[in-house]
């Protein structure tokens, strides 16, 4: 084992034990505790931890490095991840948050009084989630791997024992304060390398406002070597497919369940509007500054990586070359490496800049422990989800709806260890690649929940029967788009990754249509519906609106 | 608990929505508007930042105006509550702790 790896592994243990410690100290005592931090989270705290949530491996290793070889591009993922906070903060999270449940699948189910539709979101939750946890276990295991120079496999059981202890400790409560700890980590070990890289190169430290020349700098050297330039939009794609893509992942944002329940953490609705505010410019921070990473390390690998005689490569290249995820071939045989002679893996971008720009390895296994914190993160808050719909949604509020609170404590904790299990089983030999699964979850996402969720909160008149065929037509359409496409046959150029765009589509079309040719919902849960417009102090009943103002003791 | 005037709750509805509204239009036209003629704004040939104005838009305008909607429709919503007379500690005793369910 050498140098960088002791240290690497130094700062990851003392993260580690860090994480175990709060989920200890934080141990869930009741259900409440368990799966929604008994409602009593800060909104400034709730932002980070949602900060923390959401920003997974993908966001982490894998965005820059996205930016970095699609250029203008990979823009799609940054407008359409920071978007999708507006539709959830605006449309839906105060109003689910006043309506008061454990889950998603049981807002469904209560909302529309119906069992089958509690169901049918409860496994469409545990689809989703359950994908979208195998990217991050692949993600923690590439990190482990690589700095220890172990199998990823080897590193993904590491990750599995670590999630699945602190999560099952600690439940939604110590889930909460770990990812609280985890975004403080994963932002410093995002925005160091970035300070030293645009020193090193502008000579100013605040690279946010420094890498608009570089951007255009590398324009012109793209100019020069006769490649399209940096900045060119479509280059990669088209705009059907850029906008597609754009639109699936706003949409997916504001409808993945794990990120939705959050916002059960807080109080009221106001307290849910400022962590939606608070979580979005946590989350900013790192989404300013993947762009620049991107042009900082797409500039450094032109001016100092490309020249360079290709049999006298730079050191930090041998133990990628080894990983497979740099490939290096002289195509035009003049013994000299050009760019297109470079095949960068996207994912490595982030972890392997700071080697190549000699930053050294303080910096370079802070990376390692940041991009732990994300991937563990981001799993933590999954698990939580995958947990609740199947021990409060199914077991619970199908199965046995007099189970006590310690049965149903239980339930909980065997679904997280079992469901850890399971993902780390898949994730030992990931079915296909990590950042195309994720896409497919937020496609997923969009489009089986976010129409049936709109509408449920903003139209009295939606009921059961248009939920359940929104839901069921929007996983269809998706499906069958992502098949399709990936056999070749696409609509307007849009590929599978923006499959979203029709899913959402035909879950809204069929919400309404079928909603409008069934019977209304019964007078009752359209009340709950014209409810939610009104804040937690004024209720809606038999069309008139009475307002609590009693003194609060 | 005592009545109110529906109208006067309608109001509270209606100004909100208003204000969703406005503020979604506003993210759209920053995000899908500026995307789907990026082409169009590269030609002119206009920057933002020393960079050309349709990536800067993408890479860091987009992202630094959805943070501005989020803080304002907190800010401002908080006004609305206050001039109808809502007070956030009696919302807190209302929606109770996690015992509700």
């Amino acid at each position: 084992m050498d140098q960088q790896a002791i240290v690497s592994l130094i700062l990851i243990l003392l993260t580690f034990a860090l994480y175990i410690g709060i989920s200890i100290y934080n141990r869930a005592k009741a259900t409440s505790d368990f799966y929604v931090a008994s409602r009593g989270i800060p909104p400034f705290w709730n932002g980070m931890a949602i900060g923390g949530d959401w920003m997974s491996a993908a966001s982490f290793i894998g965005m820059a490095g996205t930016v970095m070889i699609l250029g203008y591009d990979g823009l799609a993922y940054i407008m359409g991840w920071t978007g999708g906070y507006l539709l959830l903060t605006f449309l839906l999270a105060p109003q689910l948050r006043k309506y008061g449940r454990f889950t998603v699948p049981e807002f469904i189910g209560d909302r529309f009084d119906s069992n089958p539709a509690r169901l049918i979101a409860a496994i469409a939750t545990i689809i989703i989630s359950f994908t979208y946890i195998i990217g991050q276990l692949s993600g923690s295991g590439v990190v482990i791997g690589r700095i220890l120079n172990l199998p990823a496999s080897t590193g993904v059981m590491i990750g599995v024992v670590v999630i699945a202890i602190y999560a099952t400790l600690g439940g939604m409560k110590g889930v909460t304060w770990t990812q609280v700890a985890q975004y403080m980590i994963l932002i410093t070990a995002y925005i160091i390398p970035i300070v030293f890289l645009s020193l090193q190169i502008t000579g100013n430290p605040l690279p946010w406002l420094t890498y608009g020349n570089i951007v255009n700098e590398l324009g012109a050297i793209d100019q020069e070597l006769g490649l399209s330039e940096y900045f060119a939009p479509f280059d990669e794609s088209n705009r059907a497919q850029f906008l597609a893509l754009l639109f699936t992942l706003m949409v997916g944002t504001a409808a993945l369940p794990h990120v939705i329940v959050r916002f059960y953490t807080v109080t009221t609705m106001k307290a849910a509007r400022w962590s939606g505010a608070w979580a979005l410019l946590f989350i900013a921070l790192l989404y300013l500054s993947a762009p620049a990473y991107a042009a900082f390390s797409r500039f450094v690998i032109m001016t100092e990586v490309v020249g360079s005689p290709i049999d006298d490569l730079p050191a930090w290249t041998e133990p990628w070359l080894n990983t497979g995820l740099l490939q290096i071939a002289d195509t035009d045989g003049d013994g000299v490496l050009s760019w297109e002679d470079l095949v960068i893996h996207q994912d490595i971008v982030v972890m392997a800049t700071p080697e190549i720009a000699n930053l050294g390895m303080f910096v370079v296994g802070l990376i390692a422990a940041g991009a732990m914190a994300a991937a563990l993160s981001t799993a933590g808050g999954l698990l939580i989800t995958i947990s609740s719909s199947f021990a409060h949604d199914i077991y619970y509020r199908l199965l046995k709806p007099d189970a006590t609170d310690s049965k149903r404590l239980l339930a909980g904790r065997i679904a997280i260890v079992l469901a850890t299990v399971a993902a780390g089983v898949v994730a030992l030999d990931p079915p296909g690649v990590i950042t195309q699964i994720i896409a497919w979850a937020f496609a997923l996402a969009g489009g089986t929940f976010f129409p049936v969720l709109f509408l449920g909160v903003w139209w009295k008149r939606m009921n059961r029967q248009g939920a359940i065929a929104g839901m069921l037509g929007g996983l269809t359409v998706t499906l069958t788009y992502i098949f399709m496409s990936m056999a070749g046959i696409t609509l307007f150029g849009i590929q599978d990754t923006g499959a979203g765009l029709f899913g959402v589509t035909a879950n809204l079309v069929l919400c309404i249509i079928v909603s409008l040719m069934t019977p209304p919902p019964e007078q009752r849960l359209q009340d709950e519906a014209v409810d939610l417009r009104y804040p937690e102090q004024m209720t809606y009943k038999d069309g008139e609106v009475w307002i609590n103002d009693e003194q609060a003791k | 608990m005592r009545k109110i005037d529906k109208k006067k709750a309608d109001q509270y509805f209606k100004i909100r929505t208003t204000l969703i509204v406005v503020f979604l239009a506003i993210g759209f036209l920053v995000s899908f508007g500026v995307a789907a003629f990026a082409d169009v704004i590269l030609e002119t040939g206009a920057t933002i930042m020393g960079m050309p104005a349709h990536y800067y838009m993408g890479a860091q305008g987009a992202v630094a105006t959805f943070v501005i909607l989020l803080f304002l429709n907190a800010v401002i919503s908080d006004r609305i509550d206050k001039k109808f007379g809502i007070d956030e500690k009696q919302n807190v005793k209302l929606s109770g702790g996690g015992a509700d369910h």
